[in-house]
């Protein structure tokens, strides 16, 4: 009696054990695509300084967001890498160790080569970096804006405005650039075709470029201005970070104006400042995210986006631009936009590997 | 370029000559940097509430004064290492304030706040005849012009009274003051908050002159404000004349700029190679002529 009933028990644990291995090679044996189904797509950004205050960074997250909510299938971890370079290397092989991640998105001209070292130590890590350049790493995927194009659209807005195109415009013919500091792209790229675009208005027009030292001293700035101005400047493109306002300030101050760069910048002092170009880095996030989550970005890949791409825009419909840039100026860099959507401009990075 | 020179000396200078106090009474207030950067967000903050210029200035003065409050109760009342103080006040300003600006305003970044008026200049027009005085003289922001009368003070306060002399024994022999029944303590409290309200002072002309409050704005300038002690050998008309040298030299650099084929970033080094140089040539004298300084 007792040891039919043993029987029956090891019978019971035998047909217990067949089932759970049969369904575990059922389930082993169900195609790949089911399983990575229920496991969300993961993305992580790594955001190489804040992103509150940082129109490109702001862009950056909320590109890559819209991508995820979009996706419903995926989740987004934002990390703040803080404004030390050298810690960015850290940061970013922080996030690939953990194995967490299928994709890490990050947004600044330095940090290729950064990933392109840390991908060697992970090579099974995708990464899509905006706004820097790199061809060639199979785990690597990048996107550059055409900041020759940019830059020149700057430059022929300044142009038509230093050649009488705004009431309070001088009748030197002098343009003026605020850098925070010099680096290839500024250079190399931005200067030239900064004053290539001003020059297309009128041969004669030249070119004042200075130089704060870093990317906040305000005061320095506006001193940087003052000076400008006294040498017979009337518009100046500031790309100064934090240095912008002391330029806003010193313009307000003396009639003069201001253009930005990268995002829309009217707000920050309407009659003052002028023209905004634009890149589309937020497009450019969502679309390339979303490619990434559905499993159809192309890696290895140095991509270059510019005006006829429609990632490079000058900011036309702003209220402020329409209220204070008269319809003739306004009509001539119409015209411009046209040519460049028609011929885009050739474009060498400066440092491409 | 002398007329920017004097604007950019002016902030320098009240920190210097604020710092100067504190130093002479045996305090070393290397919370300047920190000191000036809430002066900067107060007086936005309050010029924006008030809509007026002197309210703004008034608010940094008290931020300045509320910092070198805490530390003094910090370093001198419960006599915690001083250094280690001043740099927790410098990073408690430069973590306290993006807190705040977020709380507050929902951003750490660009502060644009509405009603917050233009910093007026004075004397705009006026003409001698002679540029250069000119310049020197007239229409400048209003700020500037408090620095004048702030060196004559300094000067008759350190010099000329009882005060002034009982501050500096408290930073040479503070025996002798307690020796005839006086707390030095009192006396080292005193040049602190004097200090913190020339740094708060310091750094709401720098952020009334923008109009706007951005982070860091500061720049490094109450850490300068801090060597024009030491270069003007402790004196308030010593502090002016190294506050105008610094000033100058930024002003020669900014300027130099638009005129010189050498690269702006070499040129805008100029400051502080001047600040090393002279650095040393005051070590150096101090070697050959031995003084109070």
């Amino acid at each position: 009696m007792v040891r039919t009933r043993i029987r029956r028990t090891q019978i019971s644990l035998l047909y217990g054990a067949l089932i759970v291995l049969l369904s575990t090679l059922l389930l082993g044996c169900a195609p790949a695509e089911d399983a990575a189904i229920d496991r969300p797509y993961s993305v992580a950004v790594f955001v190489p300084g804040v992103v509150e205050g940082s129109p490109t960074y702001e862009m950056l997250v909320e590109g890559v967001r819209r991508a995820v909510d979009e996706s419903g299938n995926a989740t987004v971890r934002i990390v703040e890498g803080g404004f030390n370079q050298a810690e960015w290397a850290g940061g970013i092989t922080s996030l690939a160790a953990t194995g967490s991640y299928d994709l890490i998105v990050s947004s600044n001209p330095s940090l290729p080569e950064i990933v392109n070292e840390v991908s060697q130590s992970f090579p099974e890590q995708h990464f899509l970096v905006l706004d820097g350049y790199w061809e060639g790493n199979p785990r690597l995927r990048t996107v550059m804006f055409n900041q020759r194009e940019q830059a020149y659209l700057n430059g022929y807005f300044a142009g038509l405005v230093t050649t009488g195109g705004m009431p309070d415009s001088n009748d030197a013919l002098r343009i003026g650039l605020l850098a925070g500091q010099e680096y290839p792209m500024m250079n190399q790229v931005i200067r030239p075709a900064f004053l290539e675009g001003a020059q297309a208005v009128n041969t004669d027009i030249e070119l004042d470029f200075r130089v704060l030292g870093n990317w906040f001293d305000a005061g320095r700035a506006a001193d940087l201005a003052n000076s400008m101005l006294d040498r017979g400047v009337d518009v100046i493109l500031s790309i100064a970070g934090g240095g912008n306002q002391g330029v806003i300030a010193t313009a307000r101050d003396r009639n003069a104006y201001v253009l930005w760069f990268d995002s829309s910048g009217f707000h920050h002092g309407p009659g003052v400042v002028i023209g905004s170009s634009l890149v589309k880095l937020d497009q450019a996030a969502y679309e390339r995210t979303l490619e990434a989550i559905e499993g159809s970005l192309e890696f290895g890949v140095g991509e270059v986006l510019g005006v006829a791409d429609g990632y490079v825009r000058f900011d036309d419909q702003d209220p402020n631009y329409i209220e204070y840039v008269p319809e003739d100026v306004r009509a001539r860099h119409a015209d411009l936009m046209q040519r460049l959507m028609d011929e885009p401009m050739e474009f060498a990075i400066p440092g491409a590997n | 370029m002398i007329y920017y020179a004097i604007e950019v000396m002016a902030p320098l200078l009240l920190a210097g000559l604020g710092g100067l106090f504190a130093e002479l009474a045996g305090v070393l207030n290397i919370a300047l940097e920190g000191m000036m950067l809430a002066g900067a967000f107060a007086a936005i903050v309050t010029a924006s509430l008030t809509g007026s210029i002197l309210a703004g200035m008034l608010g940094g003065l008290l931020a300045g004064l509320l910092l070198a409050y805490l530390f003094y109760f910090v370093g001198i009342r419960m006599r915690a290492n001083i250094f280690i103080v001043g740099l927790a006040i410098n990073l408690l300003a430069a973590g306290t304030i993006p807190f705040l600006s977020s709380a507050m305003f929902g951003t750490k970044g660009v502060l644009r706040l509405p009603n917050v008026p233009r910093m007026p200049g004075l004397f705009v027009g006026v003409e001698t005849g002679f540029p250069l005085l000119d310049q020197i003289l007239f229409g400048h922001s209003f700020g500037v012009y408090l620095t004048v009368p702030a060196v004559l003070l300094a000067g008759f306060v350190l010099r000329r009274t009882a005060f002034g002399l009982r501050l500096r024994s408290t930073g040479k022999n503070p025996e002798t003051l307690r020796a005839v029944g006086l707390n030095p303590d009192r006396y080292r409290r005193a040049a602190l908050l004097i200090s913190g309200m020339g740094a708060g002072l310091a750094g709401s002309l720098l952020a009334l002159r923008l109009g706007v409050y951005l982070p860091n704005v500061s720049a490094g300038r109450g850490w300068i404000a801090l060597v024009t002690i030491y270069l003007g050998y402790k004196r308030p008309v010593g502090v002016l004349i190294a506050a105008l040298c610094f000033a100058l030299a930024e002003g020669v650099s900014v300027a130099a700029q638009g005129v010189l084929q050498i690269p702006g970033t070499l040129l805008l080094s100029l400051p502080y190679i001047l600040t090393v140089v002279a650095m040393i040539v005051y070590s150096a004298m101090r070697r050959v002529a031995p003084s109070d300084a």
